[in-house]
């Protein structure tokens, strides 16, 4: 542990055994990202299959980075066995027909593991969210029951996400093709609860719950090509069949998912320097009534290459789920940077996110705190 | 570098606090999952058959009060006890007795549980009964002594008028208990109404009649009555006073005129001896098996108004039974599980009980019997009864009213 400077390296390995465990305590019910109100009445969240270090730069280094599970291909270059973790504390204010609602969340959202099992051979592990179902909408409201305007507060809750469990292989088939495949085990499970209570203590209050079980299949592909020196370009595609969603063993609703599909360009003038843009399309209208096809897009850069690179971007694109005709959209800008300790082999990598969301009358804006651990043992 | 570091690691351990406020009002049916808890309220009227009345769970021997009214045209109810006494010989010491001689006076004394305020001139009138009186006495065998046997009267709005509610006079007094809302009376029996006869062992027994200028009817706690003699006892050859331990009743009960009718096809609850009533519900599996129950009422409809004076308004429980067996059905007596409504005095308004709790009870455990059982939370403690139309009488037949939820369809998108 003697560091070049003959210092010790000691308190980074410290730091970040601290850092582990605190990435690694959370509860696992949280493995989910950021959820927003426009999922309630949709499948879900969509979640962002990015690493810390991808989403500082609003996504666009996503299909080039080997520890963001998006694209296979970028897996093909990585050094060495590498496991990386995330976690994220978003502040949201979700403003709709002039009240704001503060909402809060620390979520859990990736792990990953990747590594060289050939020398043209390296293959990944790991999970990420899917879909975050995660939400408790309270509504007041009265009915008429026996003749009296009996009054009410609702509750329907849903906690919990679904996982994309990815086994994933990648290969560089020449200095300047790369591809890569994977295939995506869609699993997870919420507890859902729908509770009704009554000002009038008459009638008994309604209090349902039920843990729904989520299950589905999906495949991916990707190319990674090196143009030229410092250019390289990116393609990736993913079907998805179908979600199961079963109550006590009982299936109760199958909805079809969507087809993706998506590209990047990273371009590298110095090694020190790089910018990468990204795009992606996602078939999501396949999944029913309220659901719409997005497009996203990002682009974003890393500047320096030592300790502390800075990294800023950012995206924007639709949202798959709202209400109305068309899809919400979304705009974002992230910023962070990563520190390495003991002698590079543990790198901690931090961001932030401001991101806005509209649609149908709702305003979302929310402030994301991203924290990433990554170990090379 | 260190304070660098230590400033970076703390700020993002803030940030990443773990926190979780995710609770939104909702505006619906934008921003609001697409199921919704659906609520259906229905009246079953077919459900509830094979109901059938069974009378003589609580006797006027076995209730708790006694009884007395003057309601004319309803009943005329006489209440009626005894104390036995300690004999002819009074012990003096551990070593002497004497001869009881006689008394000087006696003292009883009574808890009034249930009278009507709106009642005027409340007065209780006590007779010398025969002391052979027991559970076979009936109204008629005590004609002859409640005719001529007047031993005292009190007023009792009288009473309670005077100052410091005492009667100087009569020795008589009343203390108002208005924490349990009942009246205390403490009467003077003097030498010619409280007779220590000794070849009688002492015991004597009283009757009471009680009248008022109308809604005379009153209830007597059993257990609080008490009887106090004051004796003179012969110690050689020298009369002494001795004032011995208060003496319970030794029988008490009360008797009644008319009697009550025998059952019919009609559901009796309540009255002397208690009537209850069995309901038999056919809760359909629907509702049973699928939704959850958020309200039940079962609706009785009276055959007639119930009489009495208002204060004689009781309560009906509805409990089911851990096993139907008939009239005999042991009865599951938890409060949880008991769902009660008050019958008052003169209206015959629909009665609606409140059946939420049973119901809920036999949704979740459906091997339980789904039978109802009616009757007065305090048994043979009125007079008054009720009686409903039974499933027979097609337009007037009981019925569940039930508001149920139905099943929420959890994982629809």
């Amino acid at each position: 542990m003697n560091r070049p400077d003959g210092r010790t390296g000691g308190r980074a390995v410290a730091t970040a055994v601290l850092a582990a465990v605190f990435l690694t305590a959370s509860p696992p019910d949280r493995l989910t990202a950021q959820d927003s109100q426009f999922g309630i009445r949709g499948l879900g969240t969509p979640g962002r299959w990015e690493s810390v270090r991808s989403r500082s730069t609003g996504g666009a280094f996503g299909p080039f980075d080997p520890l963001s599970p998006l694209s296979e291909a970028g897996l093909a270059d990585v050094p060495q066995l590498t496991a990386t973790a995330m976690q994220t504390a978003s502040y949201r204010d979700a403003a709709v027909a002039g009240t704001t609602s503060a909402l809060r969340a620390t979520r859990f959202p990736l792990l990953n593991v990747a590594g060289r099992v050939h020398r043209r051979l390296a293959i990944a592990a790991g999970f990420t969210t899917y879909l975050d179902r995660s939400w408790d909408v309270t509504q007041r409201d009265s009915v008429l029951l026996r003749g009296t305007l009996e009054r009410y507060t609702d509750e329907i809750t849903s906690d919990g996400s679904i996982a994309d469990l990815r086994l994933a292989a990648a290969s560089r088939l020449s200095r300047r093709i790369a591809v890569g495949a994977g295939l995506h085990l869609l699993s997870g499970s919420t507890r859902e609860t729908a509770e009704r209570r009554f000002d009038d203590t008459s009638f008994h209050s309604v209090q349902q719950l039920a843990e729904v079980r989520y299950s589905g299949i999906g495949l991916s592909g990707s190319l990674l090509l090196g143009v030229a020196p410092g250019l390289s370009v990116t393609g990736w595609v993913r079907a998805d069949n179908r979600l199961r969603a079963t109550v006590a063993d009982t299936t109760s609703a199958e909805t079809d998912l969507p087809r993706m599909a998506g590209g990047g360009i990273l371009l590298a003038p110095s090694p020190s320097v790089r910018f990468a843009g990204s795009v992606a399309w996602r078939g999501w209208a396949r999944a029913g009534a309220g659901a719409f096809d997005t497009w996203s897009w990002s682009a974003g850069a890393e500047i320096g290459s030592g300790h502390m690179p800075l990294r800023f971007g950012v995206r924007g694109g639709q949202m798959p789920f709202g209400p109305g005709p068309t899809a919400p959209t979304e705009f974002a800008a992230a910023a962070g940077t990563g520190r390495a300790f003991a002698q590079g082999r543990a790198l901690l990598d931090v961001g932030v996110e401001r991101l806005e969301r509209r649609g149908g009358g709702l305003t979302e804006r929310v402030w994301t705190a991203l924290v990433g651990l990554t170990v090379r043992p | 570098m260190m304070a660098r570091r230590v400033t970076l690691i703390g700020g993002v351990l803030l940030a990443a606090a773990c926190v979780e406020r995710v609770s939104a009002p909702g505006h619906c049916p934008a921003f609001c999952p697409s199921g919704q808890i659906e609520i259906v309220d229905t009246v079953l009227t077919s459900i509830i058959s094979r109901d059938s009345t069974f009378r003589g769970y609580v006797t006027a021997l076995h209730a708790p009060l006694l009884l007395a009214a003057d309601l004319p045209g309803f009943v005329d109810g006489r209440a009626i006890f005894r104390i036995n006494g300690f004999g002819q010989r009074f012990i003096l010491s551990s070593t002497d007795t004497g001869a009881v001689l006689g008394a000087d006076s006696a003292r009883l004394q009574l808890t009034v549980a249930r009278r009507d305020t709106g009642a005027h001139n409340l007065s209780l009138a006590f007779y010398r009964l025969p002391i052979r009186v027991d559970s076979t006495t009936t109204f008629a065998g005590l004609a002859g002594p409640f005719t001529d046997s007047l031993v005292k009267r009190v007023n009792i709005d009288t009473l309670l008028a005077r100052p410091g509610h005492k009667d100087t006079l009569t020795g008589d007094s009343v203390v108002v208990d208005t924490v349990n809302h009942v009246l205390v009376l403490a009467l003077k029996f003097d030498t010619a109404a409280a007779r220590y006869v000794g070849t009688d062992s002492g015991t004597v027994a009283y009757g009471v009649r009680v009248s008022a200028d109308s809604l005379a009817s009153i209830a007597i706690t059993k257990s609080t009555l008490s009887w106090q003699w004051y004796l003179r006892v012969d110690s050689i050859g020298t009369p002494v006073a001795r004032k011995p331990g208060a003496l319970g009743v030794a029988f008490s009960s009360f008797v009644f005129d008319p009697p009550p009718p025998p059952p019919d096809s009609t559901l009796a609850v309540g009255g002397v001896p208690s009537a209850r009533s069995f309901l038999r519900v056919a809760l359909p599996r629907f509702i049973r098996d699928s939704s959850q129950i958020i309200r039940g009422t079962l609706t009785l409809v009276p055959v007639a108004p119930v009489q009495g004076a208002p204060s004689d308004s009781f309560v009906v429980e509805a409990h089911t039974v851990f096993t139907d067996v008939g009239a005999k059905s042991p009865i599951i007596v938890d409060v949880t599980r008991t769902d009660t409504a008050i019958i008052h005095i003169g209206p015959r308004d629909t009665v609606r009980i409140e059946v939420t709790n049973l119901l809920q009870f036999w949704a979740s455990d459906t091997t339980r019997a789904t039978t109802l059982v009616l009757r007065a939370k305090q048994e043979a403690a009125s007079f008054s009864l009720i009686r409903f139309y039974p499933s027979v009488a097609q337009a007037f037949r009981p019925a569940l009213r039930i508001t149920f939820v139905r099943r929420f369809p959890f994982g629809a998108p």
